[in-house]
Parts: C-alpha cells; sequence; structure tokens
C-alpha cells in the first residue's frame, strides 16, 4: 500500500493511456513523451521504495530533473517550431538551465534538493508556454483548440510549472500538515500533478483521434 | 515561529490557487478568441466562395455575350454576304463572259470578305484568352466590335495596352463591366456618340464611358440599385473593392467613371 499514492496513480493511468493511444503515433513527440511519463513513474517508485527503507531520496529527484527539463524543453520546442523557429530562445533557455544545474551541482551537496533549477525551469516553461499561446493566437488559421492535442499538452505544462512557483520560492519555509501525516506542499504537489496528468490523457485522446480522422 | 510557518503557508496555498486560476482565465480568453478567429475564417471562406460563385457567373456571362455577338455577325453580315455571293453565282450567264467574269470577280471578293469576317468572329470565339493577353487588348477588342456596327461615333483613348499589369480575375470582371455598360447604352441611352478612355493611376485603373442619349435621373437608380443592368454592376464593383461614380441627367447624356484598385 506505501505504493499507492494519488501521483502514482496519476501516473500508471498517464502512462497506459500514453502507451495506448499514442506509442504508435509516427510523430517522435509522443514517443519521447511517453518514455518520460515511464521514468517519472520509476523515479516515483524508487523514491518511495528509498524513503521506506529511510534512505535518503533527493539525489534521485536530481537526476530525475536532467530527464524532466530535457523533455519539457524538446516538448515546448516541438510545439512552437509549428509556429516559428524557436532554435535560438530554446538555445538561451536550456543553456541557463543547464549552466544553473551544474552550478548548483558543484555548490552544495548532491543530497541537497535543486530548488534553484526547478525554479529557474520553471520561469522558462511558463514564458515558452506563454510564447506558444501568443502564437496560437497571431497565427491566421484556425484550429479547434478543443481537439487540438499540443494545445491541451502545453496547458498542462503551463498548470504545472506555473502553479508551482510558490511552492518553489517558499520551499523549506512552511510544513504544514493538512490531511493527517501530509504536509501543504506534498498536497499542493498531487493537486499540480493530477492537473497535469489529467490534460496529458486529454491530449493523448485527442492525438489518437486525430490521428483516427487523418488515416 | 509557528504562527510565521502558518502564515507563510496560507500565502503559498492562496497565491497558488491564484497561479492556477490565471491559466483557467488564459484559456478562457483563447477559447473566446479563437471562437471570433472561426467566425472570421467562415466569414472569409464564405466571402471566397462567394468571389469565386461571381467570378465563374462572370465567365458565363462573358462567353454569353461572346456567343451573342457570333450569333448576330453570323446573321447579319456573313450570312448576307454568303446569300449575296450565292445570288450573283446564280445570276452568272455563262454565254455572256465578259459578265460572267466581272460576277465570278465580285463573288471571290464577297468570300473573301466572308472570310475575313469569320476570321474576326474565331478571335471573338477566343474572348477568354483574350483578357489573358490582359485587359488593354480585351477592352480593344471591344471597342472594334462596337466601331464596326458604324453607328456611333466612336472616341477612344486606351492606355491600358501597354500595361504589363496583369488580374485575371479583376480583369475578367472589367471586362464584364465594359460590356454591361455598352449593353445599356445600346439598349437604353439611344446615344450617337460614346466616349470610352481607359488608364492606370495611381495604382487603380480608371474606366470612364461617355455617351450623349436621352440620360436619366441616377437619384432614382440609385435607390433601387436596380434596373438597366446596374444592380449586377454596383454589385461587382463592390466585390473587387472598386468606385463607380455615375453621372447623368435626363436630355444631357451619361457618363460612367469606375476606380479599381490594380492590379
Amino acid at each position: 500500500m506505501r505504493y499507492v499514492s494519488p501521483i502514482v496513480i496519476a501516473e500508471i493511468t498517464c502512462l497506459i493511456t500514453a502507451i495506448l493511444l499514442v506509442w504508435k503515433d509516427r510523430n517522435v513527440f509522443w514517443k519521447v513523451i511517453t518514455c518520460y511519463i515511464a521514468i517519472a513513474l520509476g523515479t516515483e517508485l524508487y523514491a518511495i521504495y528509498l524513503a521506506s527503507k529511510h534512505i535518503h531520496n533527493l539525489w534521485l529527484f536530481n537526476i530525475f530533473l536532467i530527464f524532466e527539463s530535457s523533455t519539457i524543453l524538446y516538448g515546448l520546442y516541438c510545439c512552437l517550431k509549428q509556429y516559428t523557429t524557436p532554435k535560438p530562445i530554446f538555445l538561451i533557455g536550456s543553456g541557463v538551465v543547464y549552466l544553473t544545474y551544474f552550478i548548483f551541482l558543484f555548490t552544495h551537496p548532491f543530497t541537497d534538493p535543486n530548488t534553484l533549477t526547478i525554479s529557474v525551469m520553471s520561469v522558462f516553461f511558463t514564458l515558452y508556454c506563454l510564447y506558444y499561446y501568443y502564437l496560437l493566437l497571431k497565427d491566421e488559421n484556425f484550429i479547434n483548440i478543443k481537439t487540438h492535442p499540443e494545445f491541451w499538452w502545453v496547458t498542462g505544462v503551463l498548470f504545472y510549472y506555473f502553479g508551482s512557483t510558490m511552492s518553489n520560492i517558499f520551499d523549506g519555509l512552511f510544513s504544514v500538515k493538512i490531511i493527517g501525516v501530509a504536509t501543504l506542499r506534498y498536497c499542493i504537489y498531487v493537486l499540480l500533478n493530477l492537473i497535469l496528468y489529467s490534460l496529458w490523457v486529454y491530449s493523448f485522446i485527442c492525438r489518437m483521434k486525430q490521428r483516427k480522422l487523418h488515416s | 515561529m509557528q504562527n510565521e510557518t502558518t502564515k507563510i503557508a496560507l500565502l503559498v496555498a492562496v497565491s497558488t490557487l491564484v497561479f492556477l486560476l490565471m491559466p483557467v482565465f488564459l484559456i478562457l480568453y483563447i477559447r473566446s478568441y479563437n471562437r471570433h478567429k472561426k467566425n472570421h475564417f467562415l466569414e472569409k471562406q464564405n466571402m471566397q466562395q462567394r468571389f469565386d460563385s461571381e467570378i465563374l457567373q462572370t465567365r458565363i456571362e462573358v462567353q454569353d455575350q461572346t456567343m451573342q455577338s457570333i450569333a448576330t455577325e453570323l446573321h447579319d453580315n456573313v450570312g448576307q454576304l454568303l446569300s449575296l455571293t450565292t445570288l450573283t453565282l446564280n445570276s452568272v450567264n455563262l454565254n455572256d463572259a465578259e459578265k460572267a467574269k466581272r460576277k465570278i470577280e465580285n463573288s471571290l471578293s464577297l468570300v473573301n470578305k466572308s472570310i475575313k469576317e469569320l476570321r474576326e468572329l474565331a478571335k471573338l470565339l477566343h474572348g477568354e484568352q483574350l483578357v489573358e493577353n490582359g485587359i488593354g487588348h480585351a477592352i480593344d477588342q471591344e471597342i472594334n466590335w462596337l466601331g464596326k456596327a458604324g453607328t456611333y461615333e466612336l472616341k477612344t483613348n486606351n492606355l491600358l495596352t501597354d500595361s504589363q499589369l496583369v488580374s485575371p480575375d479583376k480583369d475578367l470582371i472589367i471586362l464584364r463591366l465594359l460590356q454591361e455598360i455598352i449593353n445599356n447604352v445600346i439598349k437604353h441611352a439611344q446615344a450617337t456618340y460614346i466616349q470610352i478612355d481607359s488608364y492606370l493611376e495611381d495604382g487603380a485603373l480608371h474606366l470612364k464611358v461617355t455617351e450623349n442619349g436621352i440620360g436619366f435621373n441616377p437619384d432614382e437608380i440609385n435607390a433601387k440599385k436596380a434596373g438597366m443592368g446596374l444592380n449586377s454592376i454596383y454589385k461587382r464593383i463592390e466585390m473587387i473593392n472598386g468606385k463607380l461614380a455615375l453621372n447623368s441627367a435626363p436630355g444631357k447624356g451619361t457618363s460612367i467613371a469606375i476606380e479599381i484598385p490594380y492590379p
């Protein structure tokens, strides 16, 4: 039962949906996202296992951070590529994120949570998402956003990274328990993960429908 | 200290809620904007369809006009010439060699004239190609046709023949406009003199047709926007963002000036 948490359930659901609906997609983007969800789930389960053995697990999340930032950067790059040439802004963004990561790595113990990189990453991801919306609105062609997979994928990213801004900034400064042993921070992350994975599941459904329509 | 932590926790909880609400409003805004964009897109598509259908209608009308001209020409001109040739050849008396020779020469001349007329008709049949060669040539052809009747004293100033600019859809509409105006003059104006000016100026094509016919009250026509084919003229000019200035008074002739952004 220890392994069953709302985040794990959300990740398993999202992974199963991704494997069933978009794994066979010709577009590499969807395969990368499926692999990322599998890695996220693996990380989450291993972190729970380490915690159960009373072993420090923050180093695991620090390694996962590399996969997380790379995948989301790649995903946003693919989405923005449809409207503009995003290479320069992504070179800057990824440069800053990785530089922050390695500076933090060399100046802090590896077992410290890399909140600085998470905050910097969140800012860049939020900006890219807003830029995506801007380009979407500016584009002359009309798209049906209700069934547009990339739109909902980006929306999930925006909710998660924009919503986690305050928790990242005040990380470590508050540890109020609200439901039994669950801290407020944990509850916020559960909520954000549920929103993220729900929107991603919806985007997979949209993608599957879109593919069926085009085949 | 505990109080401080609770305050921070409350602040984080409230701000996270606000931070989550902002994307919700953003999505609602995008949805609403997108709906407007969809309406605009559909309207544009609708307008394009209307334009295409109008172009098709214009093409059919130009073809109809060409067919009518050919029919009239065959009946009134070539038909008459060939009838006369038959009559002349029938009356040839081979015993009177001198007279017969003269009659045969006359018949030959009539046949040659008929061939020339048929060649002119063949040119008309390629009316659409004429538009492809440029609106200047198409207007020239139309004026030549009008001049052949010999009913009107014509003064023309067509400066479009040297122009390199083309706009196939607009050219077809302009040609049809000229045809309609000329039809109106022939049917209603009772004019004896027609002046046609066409030129390009400041990115616009100007076409002006002036005649000395019986004229009419433009206010009545404008109010109704109907009659004498003016309705379709107005509609087509509006479709290609053009302007029309109509000057007329009973007994004082009519002048129609058209200005169309070109190409």
